[in-house]
């Protein structure tokens, strides 16, 4: 007897082990479970939005790799990552290099499942409106992450559907820089027709598409669609206009004002580096970088920088350290991150303009550059040549955008880079493909890397 | 029965309803049939020391052929009122004597007993159950807690460093109770944990930190919340043979502790101990002074500016003025250009502000415990209180325990018992290693040491991205408590002579909770205008076992059998909470902050295992022992949910053989081989075969989901074959007994993070790729010097192991760049730019040009060296004359390289400037045509200092320390019986005496991060103390 009760118990055990080893997550879900509803495609759309803001990409990553590598910044701290950027002696194990490659193809993937499943989700309560914000949001996240990709790497492997298993979306050679651009094109039209026509500045609008839209053509030269694209944002201007003085966008916590047309929100909870990075250890940061002394010369001369000098501060004695003070909000890391601003549109019109031979009297290249010189406290520009506006264009952005995403890539844009910042070899124009990724995927490694690297 | 199918939990149920029955069943037989007693004897008998002649406590007597068993009591009797008449044969045992069976015709008798000393009959606690050493077919090394209690740390794991062949145990940092790395024959995983299994009183505990506030490093150990006071016995189980019991989590070995019990028939025995004693730093980093540092940063604008100059003429451009003043210049001398003038080298200060950091700690400890039994019961009662201070200021490590253990037998069938070991952990703690933010050491030692700790008015100097150190000093605000409870309930029943049924119930319980405060003077706190965190995490992890043990003995042949079955369960739990913003820094709690944000987590895993073992021996000659077991995680998909692992282990005792039983020389001679497989699964997520969507990726305060993993619904058992082969030579009547292994483990189905290409949106996956193997050989040599009046004897152990990653599908970058894992090569090699040599001519650095293009870049790190020993081992010899005990004790490690990051941050060439302090071996500096160094000139352009890592700053992490030294003295009986007292001894000790090294930091026993993947890699630790104290056990 006590031999069979003992086997029974046995036999119990066994059959009721199954249920015993299955655990569920409570903090996770099935992937097949992730976007079924109103509710979790609008959590994926949040999440889309977190990763377009994440640290490693918009959160201070991105911005970084363009203006430490614009030669106004300089390294004051103990990274080799920054050091390696700041000097144009990127390597391709460049720690910052790495983590916004990886977090811009994040951000892509994520908008890949978003445009993948949302279509396909059948809930009343996620009405058509809805449903093309979220995919038109999507579209233009994809559009501006391939479009950071294409500047800031060359053509890349196009990855437009999501990876559902670790098999899917390999081997897939680089797609040449023309194609990675009309990705881009694509995308932005698709978006075009399904975001609202509402007014954000944190999420995605018809005026946002047509914001990239113009930068969009200018870095293609396509003049006249530059032009009118930033035209159809300008004139909003209930809406969209520079605000006075340069410091209204971003000082004593302003946020979201006329000025920005998208920038990214941060809370407490979701923060960014940047003013961990600009910042000197009295005011909580690391100054790990600081404006350079011609930098720190062109913003304090009033013919040159203006009013702009408020993005500079100096630490107390005996220090006396310049620091960039764009980000500088309390609790830390809640600055926005600006991905376009009017000012820019301004910029993208007036040598669009310029380039169509509009040079200067009314609405014409010197029209628009003034416009922005005067909120700076400047008076109007001398020049009036094609060569001599676009000169003055590129050290106006210089003075206008000092701490953001830009003079790196038009310097490169204009081919200019080399001359102005007197690389020695125009490999540099293009980061190196990361050394991980060459390690684990042959259409990235050998000749498909970036050369020079 | 169907009922308990549908309970909330149907498997601990029927674990019960098991219990229940086969405990029900003996106890029910032995109710019906059991007629009145039959009295035919009664036996008086005392048992004594043959040499001695004094009485022995605790001998367990048996009588032959039935299952009557006592115990002696305090004065060695012991009575048998039995149905047997006499004469009949007895069977004593007790742990350190030999086993004697003896006819007895007549009462009272004595008998006499004979001391062992041989270790061959030492009961070795082994898997479920014990076995005497010589029996033993696995490769098992057992460390008695007397032999190592004398070194003052906080966690027992760092007293076995050096203590047995096969073990390696290293200190990351000289903070007490923080984290440690330990292996058993090597690495065998990279993703997965490499711990080993932990086992205290049949209790399996968590080894993993739960620490959720950063000390920016290593975490804290939970392994200090038991106190080495409490532990009676370490066993280190090491090949397949030993450990395969213990199935899929022993891969990485199993460290079984025994913690101390009352022994039956003894007398209440109070012990007392305690030690005073100071901790110190041996040694600290040099810094260079202010006018040095000075002088530097000087010549590294001279040639930088020279430099630029070339350059230009070179290129015919303007060059750069960057470099064109000199930042240490008179204080007049062109006041407005740039850089500002700080004043002539001469004029410069130096501020010392390491030795501000560091201080002497002081080291307590207590511990009382009584202890004793009666022929039924057995009790141990301690309690002990243990405080130690960092050497590293703010570091303060606490610990209160009480321990109780009690074993009750119910009748002569049955016992019952429990264990427990009940502690609070109070620290308080500082950020150590890496990041610059409220970083004690970082400021201490990173600052420059020219800057002055104060402005001029009066405010602290902040530099370089550091907080100031004296607000730190008086400003950190950082503690955790540590709450647990290891807990065994055991039930045993004899239900013949020859079978045992064992059930047992276990807890660890863990409560952790931190608090961290960050006010208006730290640079956290500004940032965030302060920063208070507090996080609980509660972990429970419950084990129910049973086991059937039989064992029986006929003629030559023993067999044992055992089976069983384990169930066991963890659950995590972690509340976090955050607030920033306060009012003022006189409200600390998150209640007062402005903005909070708060997370909660919470995780779990069900484990199921069948085992059984299978002993056979005939005639202590020959020993063979099978052992399988079974285990299901919750933890893999449905497919691969459970391993098996096998083991098998044989042993020839030649000594027994004819041909050697005549040769007197040798003592004993044991041949043993054991093959097995062993399994891992510790140390992965609990749901890491699912393709999962996580929260948190919140926008604009709006939740957001993001991918969190990808699938892999075929992720299975990480697991390792291990093939031993040992010897145990015994020679002079054990006077020298060696003992020799050679092993072979290979880890096949790597737990690893597979890298996949950033383009698919994932980054990795866990997945079962890779293949790694370890093999080695270790050597334990104990000899009895002298045997007389003056006692000597000596222990030497060495082991060496061969770790190579044979399959790794692509190279793994560790969570510190300088690392990496590559096929063919071992774990922990640092991958660098390789410095060959200085150029006398031009003072350039001349790297290794690997791919031979005439540039260097990325593709020219290479690897250089390895973070894992060639070899390790310890150095033990005991002396003792009269009441005089002596103890010293070295440990070495050779062979192994370090990376220290200290030094490529302190020796940056002049290119950080104000941003970092430098060290004397930056002066070494090329200055001049012809010098020979290895330090190339200081200039911000070219190689020289932009490369990041080069194998300049690879060194030799070998050492040779004096770890321990410590004598004693035993004061005479007769003295102290006067004071009632038992036995008192005093001692003096000191650890850490001497380290003999080639490194440039203070210790190279160190490391920067917890992480499995990192080793060797000097950042912002503190190196390991050197201790003096005083200390007594007294029993009464």
């Amino acid at each position: 007897m006590k031999k069979v009760t003992y086997i029974f118990a046995v036999i119990l055990l066994f059959t009721s082990c199954k249920k015993f080893l299955e655990v569920q997550p409570q903090l996770q879900v099935d992937q097949d479970q992730a976007i079924i509803n109103a509710g979790t495609a609008a959590t994926a759309a949040n999440g889309l939005f977190n990763l377009l803001a994440a640290n490693s990409y918009y959160g201070s990553n991105f911005p970084a790799l363009s203006y430490l590598s614009a030669g106004d910044i300089q390294w004051s701290g103990s990274q080799s990552d920054p050091n390696e950027i700041t000097k144009h002696l990127t390597s391709a194990t460049n720690g910052y290099v790495q983590s916004a490659w990886t977090a811009i193809y994040k951000t892509i993937s994520q908008a890949n499942y978003i445009i993948d499943k949302v279509p396909t989700v059948s809930d009343p309560l996620l009405t058509t409106t809805l449903k093309n914000q979220y995919l038109g949001e999507a579209y233009f996240v994809r559009a501006l992450a391939y479009f950071d990709l294409a500047r800031g790497w060359g053509g890349v492997q196009l990855i437009l559907k999501p990876t559902n298993t670790a098999s899917d979306n390999s081997d897939i050679p680089r797609s040449s820089l023309a194609d990675t651009y009309a990705q881009v094109l694509k995308d932005l039209n698709a978006a075009e027709t399904l975001v609202p026509a509402t007014v954000s500045r944190n999420r995605v609008t018809l005026k946002t598409v047509q914001a990239l839209k113009a930068r969009f053509y200018l870095y293609q030269k396509n003049w006249a669609l530059a032009e009118q694209f930033a035209t159809s944002v300008i004139n909003d201007n209930a809406n969209y206009s520079l605000v006075a003085p340069y410091s209204a966008f971003f000082a004593n916590n302003a946020v979201t004002t006329n000025e920005s047309v998208f920038e990214l929100a941060y809370t407490t909870s979701n923060t960014n580096g940047h003013s961990n990075w600009w910042l000197p250890p009295a005011l909580g940061g690391r100054r790990e970088w600081s404006p350079n002394d011609a930098l720190v010369a062109l913003l304090n001369n009033p013919a040159i920088g203006g009013n702009r000098n408020t993005l500079i501060a100096q630490t107390a004695p005996p220090g006396n350290l310049w620091y960039g003070k764009l980000y500088y909000r309390n609790p830390l890391g809640t600055d926005p991150a600006y991905v376009i601003r009017i000012a820019e549109l301004y910029l993208i019109r007036s040598e669009a303009r310029a380039q169509q031979n509009n040079l200067i009297g009314a609405n014409s290249a010197q029209t628009d550059l003034n416009a922005v010189r005067s909120r700076a406290g400047l008076g109007t520009t001398t020049a009036a040549t094609l060569s001599e506006i676009l000169l003055a264009l590129e050290k106006e952005r210089q003075v206008e955008f000092p701490f953001e995403a830009d003079r790196w890539f038009n310097l490169v844009r204009t081919d200019r880079a080399q001359t102005v910042l007197a690389l020695p070899d125009k490999h540099l124009y293009l980061f190196p493909i990361p050394y991980n990724e060459t390690l684990v995927d042959r259409q990235l490694a050998g000749a498909n890397r970036n050369p020079g690297y | 029965m169907e009922i308990f199918l549908h309970k909330k939990k149907p498997f601990l149920l029927a674990s019960l309803f098991l219990l229940l029955v086969v405990l029900a069943v003996p106890l029910k037989i032995l109710a019906q049939v059991e007629p009145p007693p039959l009295i035919n004897s009664k036996l008086v008998g005392t048992v004594i020391d043959s040499l001695t002649k004094q009485p022995l406590p605790g001998v367990v007597v048996r009588i032959k052929g039935v299952t009557h068993v006592v115990s002696t009591d305090g004065d060695g009797k012991f009575t048998f009122v039995t149905g047997q008449k006499l004469p009949y044969t007895l069977i004593l045992s007790s742990i350190g004597f030999e086993n004697k069976e003896i006819v007895v015709s007549t009462s009272p008798t004595i008998i006499r007993l004979k001391e062992v000393n041989s270790q061959l009959n030492d009961v070795v606690v082994v898997g479920y159950g014990t076995q005497t050493r010589k029996s033993l077919t696995g490769s098992v090394s057992t460390i008695a807690a007397d032999e190592v209690r004398a070194k003052p740390t906080a966690t027992f794991a760092e007293q076995l460093q050096g203590k047995a062949p096969g073990l390696q145990v290293s200190t990351s940092t000289g903070v007490p109770g923080d984290g440690m790395f330990i292996r058993i024959r090597g690495t065998t995983s990279i993703n997965a944990s490499n711990d080993p299994l932990y086992v205290i009183d049949g209790v399996y505990v968590n080894s993993g930190s739960l620490q959720r506030i950063t000390t920016q490093g290593q975490a804290n150990n939970p392994l200090s919340d038991i106190s080495p006071d409490d532990i009676e016995s370490v066993t280190v189980l090491k090949d397949a043979d030993a450990t395969a019991i213990y199935g899929a989590r022993a891969a990485n070995g199993v460290i079984v502790i025994t913690t101390k019990r009352g022994k039956y028939n003894t007398a209440p025995k109070v012990s007392l101990s305690a030690y005073v004693g100071v901790a110190k730093a041996p040694k600290l980093w040099d810094l260079v002074t202010g006018p040095q540092h000075a002088e530097l940063i000087n010549e590294f604008y001279r040639n930088s500016n020279a430099d630029a100059i070339a350059i230009a003429s070179a290129n015919g451009t303007t060059p750069a003025t960057t470099y064109r003043f000199l930042p240490f210049r008179a204080l007049t001398d062109n006041p407005t250009a740039s850089p500002a003038p700080r004043g002539l080298p001469q004029d410069q200060n130096t501020y010392d502000r390491l030795n501000k950091a560091f201080r002497t700690g002081l080291l307590q400890n207590y511990d009382i415990s009584v202890s004793g039994g009666n022929d039924k019961t057995t009790y141990y009662i301690g309690g002990g209180l243990n405080k130690q201070e960092a050497t590293l200021k703010t570091n303060d490590f606490r610990r209160g325990s009480f321990k109780v253990n009690i074993d009750q037998k119910i009748n002569d069938y049955v016992k019952i018992g429990t264990s427990n070991i009940l502690t609070q952990t109070y620290r308080t703690n500082a950020r150590v290693g890496d990041g610059p933010q409220g970083g004690i050491l970082q400021s201490a030692l990173h600052t420059p040491t020219y800057l002055p700790e104060f402005n001029a008015d009066g405010t602290p100097g902040k530099w370089a991205g550091f907080d100031n150190l004296d607000v730190l000093l008086n400003n950190t605000n950082m503690n955790s408590t540590s709450n647990r409870l290891i807990s065994n309930l055991y039930g045993e029943v004899n239900m013949t002579k020859d079978l045992t049924f064992k059930t047992s119930w276990s807890v660890d319980y863990n409560q952790y909770n931190e608090f961290q405060y960050w006010n208006s003077l730290t640079n956290l706190g500004i940032a965030n205008k302060n920063l208070g965190t507090s996080s609980v995490s509660n972990n429970t992890i419950w084990t129910n076992e049973q086991t059937l043990n039989y064992n029986h003995v006929t003629g030559k042949h023993t067999f044992g059998a055992l089976i069983g079955n384990s169930l066991q369960g963890s659950i995590t739990n972690q509340t976090l909470a955050q607030g920033t913003n306060f009012p003022n820094d006189s409200f600390q709690q998150i209640a007062s902050a402005a903005n909070t944000t708060s997370s909660a987590s919470e995780s779990k895993y069900n484990l199921s295992s069948f085992f059984a073992r299978l002993n056979y021996n005939y005639g202590g000659k020959y020993y063979a022992v099978f052992s399988i077991r079974a285990d299901g995680s919750s933890r893999f998909g449905a497919n691969h949910q459970w391993g098996y692992f096998p083991s098998a282990g044989l042993a020839w005792r030649i000594k027994q053989e004819n041909f050697l039983k005549d040769v007197v020389v040798i003592s004993d001679l044991k041949l043993r081989g054991s093959i097995g497989v062993t399994g891992n699964q510790n140390g992965i997520n609990d749901f890491a075969s699912r393709g999962l969507w996580g929260a948190g990726a919140n926008y604009q305060n709006n939740p957001g989901t993001v991918p969190s993993q990808l699938a892999n619904p075929d992720l299975k058992w990480e697991s390792t074959r291990q093939a031993n082969i040992g010897l145990d030579l015994s020679l002079f009547k054990d006077r020298l007994t060696l003992s020799g292994d050679v092993y072979n483990k290979y880890t096949s189905n790597l737990l690893l993070n597979l890298p996949l290409a950033s383009s698919k949106g994932f980054s990795s996956i866990l997945t079962n790729a890779g293949e790694m193997s370890n093999k080695g050989l270790e050597l334990n040599i104990s000899s009895v010097n002298l045997d007389g009046a003056f006692k000597w004897s000596t222990n030497f152990n060495i082991s060496r192991n061969i770790n190579k990653i044979e399959k790794l599908p692509t190279p793994v970058v560790a969570a510190y760049a300088a690392e990496r894992m590559v096929q063919g090569l071992s774990m922990y090699t640092f991958y660098v730019y390789n410095q060959l040599y200085v150029d006398p001519q031009t003072g350039n650095a001349v790297y290794e040009d690997a791919d031979h293009n005439g540039i260097i870049n990325s593709n020219d790190i290479v690897p250089v060296g390895n973070a894992l020993p060639k070899f390790n081992g310890g150095l033990t010899n005991n002396l003792s004359y009269k009441g005089f005990d002596l103890l010293v004790f070295f440990n070495f490690v050779y062979g192994n390289k370090v990376y220290n990051n200290n030094n490529y941050f302190l020796e940056g060439g002049g290119t950080r400037d104000a941003n970092r302090a430098m060290d004397i071996y930056q002066l070494d500096r090329w200055q001049k045509t012809g010098d020979i160094t290895n330090m190339p000139r200081l200039t911000a352009y070219g190689q020289n200092y932009t490369l990041s890592p080069t194998s300049r700053n690879i060194e030799d992490g070998s050492f040779l320390r004096l770890s321990n030294v410590t004598l004693g003295y035993n004061l005479p009986k007769d003295f102290i019986k006067k004071a009632r007292m038992n036995s008192v001894r005093i001692y003096a000790s000191g650890s850490n005496l001497w380290l003999w090294t080639k490194y440039k930091g203070p210790d190279p026993e160190i490391n920067v991060s917890s992480s499995a993947t990192v080793l060797g890699y000097d950042l912002g630790t503190p190196p390991v103390p050197r201790t003096f104290q005083i200390g007594a056990n007294i029993t009464f």
